[in-house]
């Protein structure tokens, strides 16, 4: 499996969807005496999407460089895991920095961060991430007057303060 | 005259050289940093322009670019890390010369031939864009349509060999994100499947962020790539004396005069750019130099570090002209700067240089105290801000991250938006894994809604049929150049296939 196959199959699915998805785009009444209507620009894109890794497949069964084959060796040294960790880290930053609020969520995120990079040495985890989320939390509310919320939780324990 | 002065004294203003002077630090310090790009700077630091006047935001974003390129420049000497691939040339005796320990020596050189790159396509910039944008004034719909078809076929053209559907289908992939929400014109919802979070489309910063400085740092977690100890050694020492003699500044002036020349011609041109000019500007070089010269290039010639270095600073103001008279960016960089300029509410084309001369001017010349700002601040303390380099990965990469998820977080307050991030980061990634390039996407994605907007209005002026594709001399001859740019690909493999018969007959 080359890498510009594994695209080419991954974009011809994507266009063909996008394709078939833009006759759901709604006409409006009185549409077919128009020129352009929303639907037409989509309609040509999805079908020069398709043509396009539709051809690239195609090519992949012609020609193939070395530099495009998947070279396992060099996959095997990249850590998927570590980046898994940061997209669940991510997503739950994503769910927690409306309920705790801004700067509880951003410390307890940095922590996280670091120890997934193995960061060992505590006294700059915690330094850091507290450092970083409160100075910029007074950066954003008192300096810029930016307005954040301060989390369901505290609402919820302290009461609305607005 | 009146504007120019106007512009002057915009740009000059205490506050504005502030702005420059921060986004320079911020863009050597972000561009540094290996993986991590101009766009990724300038993403990074549009959120906090939002709340500035359009003409501070936007030079300080012209200073976060001229930053982290030199900061590219910086890293690629350094420890033979180019952030971006403009500066992929340098590493060639720009690293060789740093092991020599004259890594002190290859900075200095590296700064004179990008401000006077800088320079010299100021002054090119001060002149070809009035006069484009005087010429653009006569342009019609037709016309643009044909431009931003010619800057996306451009992309893909200049890709690389081999890359060009790649950068073909990337550039769809982006006009086909463009079309997601409300449609301008009727009011209609595309592809929100009921979501209201979609109804006003995908947002260019989201995108931009999640596109680059996101999916930038996830790489740098997933290649988890350790410096070598030779490269550690090369930032634990001190790196050596500044100055350049006179001798070598004889040397390097005709290397960085025709370089910047040529620089700023390529990058003009839509599609092109740092990265082609700094490689043209090296190959030039090479070939002219005499033989004895020859065999220092590769092993710390400062010929070969001069010319890349000047020739991809002009090009980063050479690529300024078409966006800013033709408001078409020809590349990644620009798209994204373009895209910041409209959430600022600024259309940039002929029109702002004729209702908003100021701003028009104060970029331009902002651009040029950048310049300035890198090679008498920059400079002088880029032993200390070297030492940042050494600064452990495991803390800086969840900092950026961080930083591009509440950079959006911040412009909507809703969560949506980062969980959409983190979707498009993942798909970024495996598109980087496969080597499938990004900023065509952007720039797909950031001329979307111009590109139908224009193709709408010719296609209603010439009642429906596609005859404005060729009624108009400028439309006829703009989409000619592209259609021998689609086929440059196909002639230049059929010409080395037959090149190669022969050889082999």
């Amino acid at each position: 499996m080359t890498k510009t196959r594994i695209g080419s199959i991954f974009f011809l699915i994507f266009s063909s969807f996008y394709f078939y998805q833009s006759f759901t785009i709604t006409l409006l009444p009185g549409s077919h005496f128009e020129t352009m209507t929303a639907r037409t620009f989509p309609y040509y894109l999805g079908i020069i999407g398709i043509v396009i890794s539709g051809l690239m497949l195609i090519f992949t069964y012609i020609r193939v460089d070395d530099e495009d084959i998947i070279d396992l060796k060099n996959f095997k040294t990249f850590d998927f895991k570590k980046g898994a960790y940061f997209i669940v880290a991510m997503l739950f930053y994503a769910f927690t920095i409306r309920t705790l609020g801004f700067i509880i969520a951003t410390i307890i995120f940095l922590i996280i961060g670091f120890n997934i990079l193995e960061e060992k040495r505590w006294k700059v985890i915690l330094l850091t991430s507290f450092g970083v989320s409160v100075v910029f939390w007074f950066l954003l509310t008192q300096i810029l007057g930016v307005y954040i919320e301060q989390g369901v939780v505290f609402d919820y324990l302290l009461g609305d303060r607005l | 005259m009146e504007g120019i002065y106007e512009g002057l004294t915009t740009a000059l203003s205490s506050y504005n050289i502030m702005m420059v002077i921060i986004g320079c630090f911020a863009g050597t310090f972000i561009g540094m940093l290996p993986g991590l790009g101009p766009i990724s700077a300038i993403a990074l630091m549009i959120p906090i322009t939002y709340g500035m006047e359009p003409s501070s935001g936007l030079i300080l974003i012209a200073g976060v670019y001229y930053g982290a390129i030199f900061g590219g420049s910086t890293s690629s000497i350094l420890i033979n890390a180019p952030g971006v691939a403009g500066t992929v040339a340098t590493t060639f005796d720009g690293y060789p010369l740093a092991k020599k320990g004259y890594a002190g020596k290859a900075l200095a050189i590296a700064a004179y031939a990008s401000f006077t790159g800088g320079t010299i396509a100021a002054i090119f910039l001060l002149f070809a864009a009035p006069a484009l944008a005087k010429v653009s004034l006569s342009f019609q719909s037709s016309d643009y349509f044909a431009l931003m078809v010619l800057g996306l076929t451009a992309v893909a053209a200049f890709a690389g060999k081999g890359k060009f559907l790649k950068a073909a289908i990337m550039t769809i992939f982006g006009l086909m994100l463009a079309t997601v929400g409300t449609d301008a014109d009727s009011g209609v919802s595309r592809y929100t499947f009921g979501s209201l979070d979609l109804i006003d489309g995908i947002s260019f910063l989201l995108l931009a962020m999640a596109a680059f400085a996101l999916s930038e740092a996830l790489m740098n977690v997933i290649e988890n790539k350790k410096m070598s100890k030779e490269e550690k050694e090369i930032l634990n020492k001190d790196i050596g004396n500044l100055k350049v003699t006179k001798e070598e500044f004889k040397e390097m002036a005709p290397v960085v005069g025709r370089s910047s020349v040529l620089g700023f011609f390529v990058g003009v041109l839509p599609g092109a750019g740092a990265t082609i000019a700094s490689f043209l500007a090296y190959g030039m070089e090479r070939n002219l130099a005499s033989a004895k010269e020859k065999l220092k290039f590769g092993k710390g010639s400062i010929k070969g570090l001069a010319a890349p270095e000047s020739a991809n600073n002009a090009a980063s103001s050479g690529s300024f002209v078409p966006l800013l008279t033709l408001g078409i960016p020809g590349s990644g960089t620009t798209a994204i700067i373009l895209g910041a300029l409209i959430s600022y509410g600024i259309q940039p084309g002929p029109t702002m240089y004729i209702e908003q001369p100021a701003l028009f001017w104060s970029v331009i010349i902002s651009m040029y105290v950048g310049n300035i700002v890198l090679l008498i601040l920059n400079l002088p303390l880029i032993p200390y801000i070297a030492k940042l380099l050494a600064m452990p990965k495991q803390i800086l990469t969840p900092l950026i991250i961080f930083f591009s998820l509440i950079g959006v977080y911040l412009v909507t307050f809703n969560t949506f938006d980062i969980y959409m991030m983190v979707i498009f980061a993942i798909v970024a990634v495996f598109l980087r894994l496969i080597d499938y390039p990004m900023a065509p996407m952007i720039l797909g994605f950031i001329l979307g809604g111009m590109m139908e907007d224009n193709l709408r209005r010719a296609l209603t002026i010439s009642d429906g049929s596609l005859n404005f594709l060729w009624e108009r001399p400028i439309t006829a001859t703009i989409l000619a150049i592209t259609i021998v740019m689609l086929l440059s690909p196909l002639i230049s493999q059929l010409f080395s296939a037959k090149i190669k018969k022969e050889k082999l007959t």
